[in-house]
């Protein structure tokens, strides 16, 4: 889990504020020339309502209509569709009831190395409370941050009960938050790497560059089958390697581990190019004769990546973290097709169990699974930009 | 670069490479292999140790020749007509974001929802649509009017921005049906035009979020001699900024022409006969025998080939140059 | 109170699509829904036979999965009817997987863009309660063309039958049976299967050997015991002889008195164990096996055993799917000697009154999984083209047509006529010897033939006692996650809280309905 944080993000603090206030007065600049104009407030709608008005138009009736059928259930008549409104049953039933152990998981009690990572979390969580206390947020902030915390204290007991706890199995909502985690990491860290190799004057680097982004261009349906295909331990590829190192008779897909790390290979070849991309263009966009100059100046490659490259990389960085986060939580194709979330129910993911539930037809509960995803990946994501984000960009 | 260096690179840039490759390549002679030549056990390279056939391609491409082109052109037309039309709402709101300032009053949007609430409570009542939504509209405009005015605190643009983002929290299966109902209600199911809809709000706020971090490193002082010289902000936009630019634009049309292109589960809703694209021609590959694992290879084979080429296209203006040359121009 | 919300709950959700309605556009004609406005007057409406109607003007819109199996001989006959009687035929196909979601969704909102289906009878549960599907009892009585008798007792009676009522019209014969090597076993020196301790003993016999010449070792038997694939119906197969022995009435998955699953019982508990055992002479990925693996696997000659529907028999003959040609038989699903009493929830000795349809004193019941392709016709659409589609699917079951497109491997579909076991000379022209056609369709015949046979669950919410609840707990057993009487447990819980959800009275009259037992 710890992966996902690339080594970067915390000490950049430093080097982008200034820019960041630099930014701040030209834009204020701007603003005064700019308003100056009669067509300034024109402009100022006429770019922005057409997006949010398309958005809208989606957006808005997909939410209520969900947010209530988690709050029913649904039964067919002759004039089409009854909905039946039950309260909070379906999540009640998620959270604490019969699809506990396939939701959350089962619980035992944690081994030393559970307990080391809860307190690990522990001290963290503590440690960042103290320190906005200490410096000037406002009182509301504290609030929210603490009972953030909190949250994260409770995830993360009920995630060493379940994965760092012999006797204990992880349901689909901490299958997800690995794969997510895992996976965005690894992904970032290729996709980076990747992205710095091809910005190197090595010859053939736009061949790489094209035969690096094919993955993305396959549909994750088919990308899906084509792992089926590569993983199949009977008549893949891979079956000669595996008896010439005595495997014969050992299959990944009787192994919950094995399992989900064949998922998250598949995750990570299909994924690393939307980094790659979105890192190079970045990469690419950046002034290359400051990095010159810096080298001339007799910065090492280290160096001037880190205070050149880096910062400069840095809001594109959290951008599509965010964003692949939020995507990541939707992981469905790679396990539905690859193992049907078995064995047993080891690498099912949340949307995939929304998914079996809205197949047959419960869309009660189905739309309740959806909706604590939302509210997980929603906490996320605001403790990530508030966190994260608005320390490395001015547009959080 | 020293030599070692070099070679280092190298040797990254080709492990990946055949990382890549090797899957589409089984991918390729897959789609050469009778059933049986799956089936019993893995066999590497054609003629070599299996004798190639082109039953599968000629499946594809002759007996299924209109089965094939329909979703195909349907796949082309929704997919670059919604990443295009994407791209450009989102880059003049990602731009927008960046440059004006924004600022919604909480108050406001409260009403906003309040009204909502009370339409739809009205509607269950009994209400007629028109009445509810007409009443609603008129008592959020009277509000707004009247003490709209007095709310002091407001959102700001990285508000808005995350409102847009969080619109891709929902996982599809929950919001299929009530889309699906929606384009109904309109008359739009299986057409190209609800795919394209469905695919531009999608995929806006992927290419807000894109588009404003590169927009935010152009420097500003083009703009400003730019708007010194009196030209209008939509003149600004579109023959500096976007011109600046263009590897961002590029590496964000790519990205949601992918999107686009390869979506399953909205796609299988709203069409059915007209509209089907090609991810449902490739997962109807799995029927009641198993996956047909030679079509599939076919389908997959010949629906990354205009986006690869696309790609060839388009990647040289993600290269470098272009920023720096500009900003000395 | 719970009555008053619901109502306000189906306003809501009204309401809300008016407010789609209003905000949009003018509103333009479906496309879907393309009846003419003139329709030419029938020639001889209310006559049966295809033939002598005329449809000219009409077009039937029939919804089913992308094939060629099922979809490519209604693709193929679809023009051949038009010329026929003038209607026009247009196939619409969507994933296999997600065809049921397709049906409803189109059906309960009122879309009605499809006006027959060609689906799984066991969806009937579903949908014919709702009155989503149209009662063709009296047609296909009266209809010369179909020749409903030839048809066999239990497709007719049961399969196409809720509440003694025909709502669907069978195109399809699908059932478990067992498949084998006949060199391999004759080599060996063993016999057919005839219980599933057989088929144990067989598979253990041939694990690891090698069964193709390649020089690796092969499977004793291969199974689908993928999860959410087919593991749950084989499941019932093992366990369908331990527990049905009264003939096709008494049901095998709940007691119909009470409701209450046949699950946590000493027979579940058998079935259970053999299907664990099985994994162990089996290829080691079987857990993620699909049916489209085992066949695969089958063919290619790396099994000596494995359990199915009838499709292996046509791909077993096709030079381009397998490597057994003329190897391979079929039989009835095995059986038992033991089953359960249900009353004490214990197993007993099979006799005269424990077992009336016993053979040799071994109780089989071959389990029409999935219940065989049918077509049905949609409730809510225009008489005029209900009457096309009546007979087009009439057609389509008509021996003349069925009895060449049974033979046809690509077809998918699978005998369910008795005068498609009378000749063999079409199966023999399709590339099957004469003694394999004859051990093959000796093998439906006698499934057929069983009265014993079991219906696959048909009642509301089917799919959530299969394919959910079954299906993962049967997932965790095979996977080691949870115990055998654990998964019993959890499978007994998980239905009966569906059903008290549902009504258990109201269940309980479906049940029964679907297994005609009011009649």
């Amino acid at each position: 889990m710890a992966s996902s944080d690339s080594p970067a993000r915390f000490e950049s603090r430093g080097p982008t504020v200034p820019q960041a206030g630099l930014e701040a007065t030209s834009r204020s600049l701007i603003r005064r020339r700019v308003g100056t104009w009669t067509s300034d407030r024109v402009a100022r709608l006429v770019f922005i309502w057409p997006a949010i008005s398309v958005v809208l138009f989606l957006s808005i009736f997909p939410l209520v209509v969900s947010l209530y059928l988690s709050l029913s259930r649904l039964q067919l008549t002759s004039s089409g569709i009854k909905i039946d409104f039950r309260g909070l049953v379906n999540y009640q039933s998620l959270l604490t009831g019969t699809e506990q152990s396939h939701f959350l998981g089962v619980f035992r009690t944690p081994s030393p190395l559970g307990w080391a990572i809860f307190t690990g979390v522990g001290l963290l969580a503590a440690w960042g409370l103290v320190s906005s206390v200490r410096g000037r947020t406002s009182p509301l902030g504290l609030v929210l941050r603490a009972a953030g915390a909190l949250f994260l204290l409770a995830i993360t007991w009920l995630f060493v009960e379940s994965v760092f706890a012999p006797g204990g199995r992880p349901g689909a909502l901490f299958v997800t938050i690995v794969y997510v985690f895992a996976g965005m990491g690894l992904q970032y860290l290729l996709g980076l790497g990747l992205a710095l190799l091809v910005t190197q004057r090595l010859a053939g680097r736009r061949l790489f560059r094209i035969v690096f982004l094919l993955p993305m261009t396959i549909t994750p349906v088919g990308i899906a089958y084509m792992f089926r295909m590569l993983t199949d331990t009977g008549k893949g590829p891979f079956v000669p390697v595996f008896d010439a190192l005595g495997l014969q008779d050992f299959t990944w897909v009787n192994d919950p581990w094995g399992a989900r790390i064949a998922v998250m290979i598949g995750d990570v070849w299909q994924w690393t190019p939307f980094m790659f991309i979105v890192l190079l263009a970045a990469l690419e966009a950046q002034d290359h004769e400051i990095v010159e100059a810096a080298h001339v100046d007799g910065a090492s490659g280290w160096q001037a990546f880190r205070y050149i490259t880096l910062p400069a990389i840095l809001p594109v960085t959290t951008t599509i973290l965010l964003i692949r986060m939020i995507e990541a939580f939707k992981i469905i194709d790679l396990p539905n097709i690859l193992t049907n979330g078995g064995p047993g129910t080891a690498t099912e993911s949340l949307t995939l169990e929304a998914f079996f539930d809205w197949r047959t037809l419960n869309l009660g509960r189905s739309a309740a699974v959806a909706y604590l995803l939302l509210i997980v990946v929603t906490i996320a994501a605001v403790a990530y930009v508030n966190l994260v984000r608005r320390r490395v960009t001015t547009n959080a | 670069m020293s030599l070692r260096r070099k070679a280092v690179a190298y040797a990254l840039l080709i492990g990946w490479t055949i990382v890549v490759l090797f899957p589409i390549y089984w991918l390729a002679i897959t789609s050469l292999k009778q059933p049986i030549q799956v089936d019993s056990g893995p066999v590497y390279v054609p003629f070599l140790d299996f004798k190639p056939t082109l039953d599968a391609w000629k499946y594809i491409l002759v007996d299924l020749q209109n089965d094939t082109l329909r979703p195909y052109v349907n796949t082309v037309v929704v997919g670059v007509v919604s990443a295009t039309v994407a791209l450009a709402l989102g880059s003049t709101a990602a731009y927008a974001l960046v440059r004006f300032e924004y600022r919604p009053r909480i108050g406001v949007v409260a009403l906003f929802i309040g009204s909502l609430a009370l339409a739809l409570v009205a509607m269950a009542l009994g209400a007629p649509a028109e009445i509810a939504i007409g009443g609603s509209l008129a008592v959020f405009v009277i509000l707004v009017q009247t003490i709209g005015r007095r709310f002091r605190r407001a959102l700001g643009n990285s508000d808005v921005a995350f409102w847009l983002i969080s619109q891709r929290m929902l996982p599809p299966v929950a919001v299929v049906i009530p889309i699906y109902v929606l384009f109904q209600r309109v008359h739009l199911l299986d057409t190209q035009l609800a795919l394209i809809v469905t695919y531009v709000a999608t995929n806006l706020p992927i290419v807000v979020w894109l588009m404003r971090d590169y927009f935010s490193t152009i420097p500003i002082e083009l703009e400003e001699s730019a708007a010194v010289d009196g030209a209008s902000p939509f003149r600004i936009f579109r023959s500096i900024v976007l011109p600046v630019a263009v590897p961002g634009l590029v590496a964000t049309f790519l990205f949601v022409l992918v999107f686009a292109w390869n979506e399953y589960l909205l796609a299988l809703f709203l069409s059915s006969a007209n509209a089907q694209t090609m991810p449902l021609t490739v997962a109807a590959q799995n029927a009641t025998r198993g996956p047909q694992w030679w079509y599939m290879s076919v389908l997959i084979m010949i629906m990354i080939v205009p986006v690869i080429a696309m790609t060839i296209v388009l990647e040289r203006y993600i290269s470098r140059g272009l920023l720096v040359g500009a900003v000395k121009g | 109170m719970r009555n008053g919300w619901s109502m306000r709950g189906a306003g809501l959700v009204a309401s809300l699509s008016l407010i789609v309605t209003a905000c949009g556009t003018a509103a333009t004609p479906s496309p879907a829904a393309s009846t003419p406005a003139s329709v030419p007057p029938a020639s001889a409406a209310g006559s049966p036979s295809a033939a002598a109607q005329n449809f000219a003007g009409v077009t039937v819109n029939v919804l089913t999965f992308t094939g060629p199996q099922i979809a490519e001989p209604l693709q193929r006959r679809g023009p051949d009817f038009e010329k026929l009687t003038g209607a026009k035929i247009n196939v619409v196909t969507v994933p296999f997987s997600d065809l049921y979601q397709k049906i409803l969704t189109d059906i309960s909102t009122g879309t009605n863009s499809y006006q027959a289906f060609v689906f799984d009878p066991q969806w009937m549960g579903d949908f014919v309660a709702p009155g989503y599907l149209l009662d063709v009892s009296d047609r296909v009585k009266s209809d010369p063309v179909l020749k409903w008798d030839d048809i066999g007792p239990f497709f007719r009676d049961f399969s196409a039958t809720y509440q003694g009522k025909v709502y669907t019209i069978p195109l399809d014969g699908d059932f478990h049976m067992v498949y084998y090597r006949t060199d391999i076993l004759q080599k060996d020196g063993l016999k057919p299967p005839a219980t599933w301790d057989d088929y144990l003993a067989i598979a253990k016999a041939e694990q690891g050997k090698d069964l193709n010449g390649d020089g690796q070792p092969d499977y004793g038997s291969c199974i689908s015991m993928k999860r959410n694939a087919q593991a749950y119906w084989f499941i019932y197969s093992i366990g369908g002889a331990f527990i049905q022995t009264q003939g096709t009435g008494q049901g095998a998955f709940f007691n119909t008195d009470n409701m209450q699953p046949l699950v946590n019982n000493d027979a579940f508990a058998a079935a259970l164990d053999i299907y664990k055992q099985m994994l162990k002479y089996a290829p080691p990925n079987q857990i993620n096996l699909d049916v489209g693996d085992t066949r695969g696997l089958f063919t290619s000659g790396r099994c000596a055993l494995s359990l199915d529907w009838g499709d292996i028999g046509p791909l077993a003959v096709d030079p381009a799917t397998s490597k057994v040609q003329d190897k391979v038989g079929a039989i009835i699903l095995p059986g038992s000697k033991q089953v359960l009493d249900r009353s004490s929830g214990k197993l007993v000795a099979c006799d005269a009154t424990t077992c009336p349809n016993a053979v040799d004193g071994i109780n089989h019941a071959p389990y029409a999984a999935y219940g065989g392709w049918s077509g049905a016709i949609n409730a809510k659409i225009d008489p005029k083209i209900q009457d096309a589609a009546y007979a087009f699917l009439a057609y389509m079951s008509a021996p003349e047509q069925s009895n060449t497109d049974v033979t046809i491997g690509k077809t998918g579909f699978n005998p369910y006529r008795t005068s498609q076991f009378s000749d063999t000379s079409l199966w023999v022209k399709s590339g099957m010897s004469e003694t394999a056609a004859k051990n093959y369709l000796g093998a439906i015949q006698a499934s057929l033939q069983s009265p014993n046979m079991i219906l696959d669950m048909r009642i509301p919410k089917t799919q959530q006692y299969q394919q959910v609840v079954l299906d993962q707990a049967v997932a965790q057993f095979l996977a080691g996650e949870i115990d055998r009487d654990a998964a019993m447990k959890q499978i007994t819980d998980g239905w009966n809280a569906i059903t008290d959800q549902e009504g258990r009275d109201t269940q309980l009259a479906a049940y029964k309905a679907s297994l005609g037992v009011q009649r």
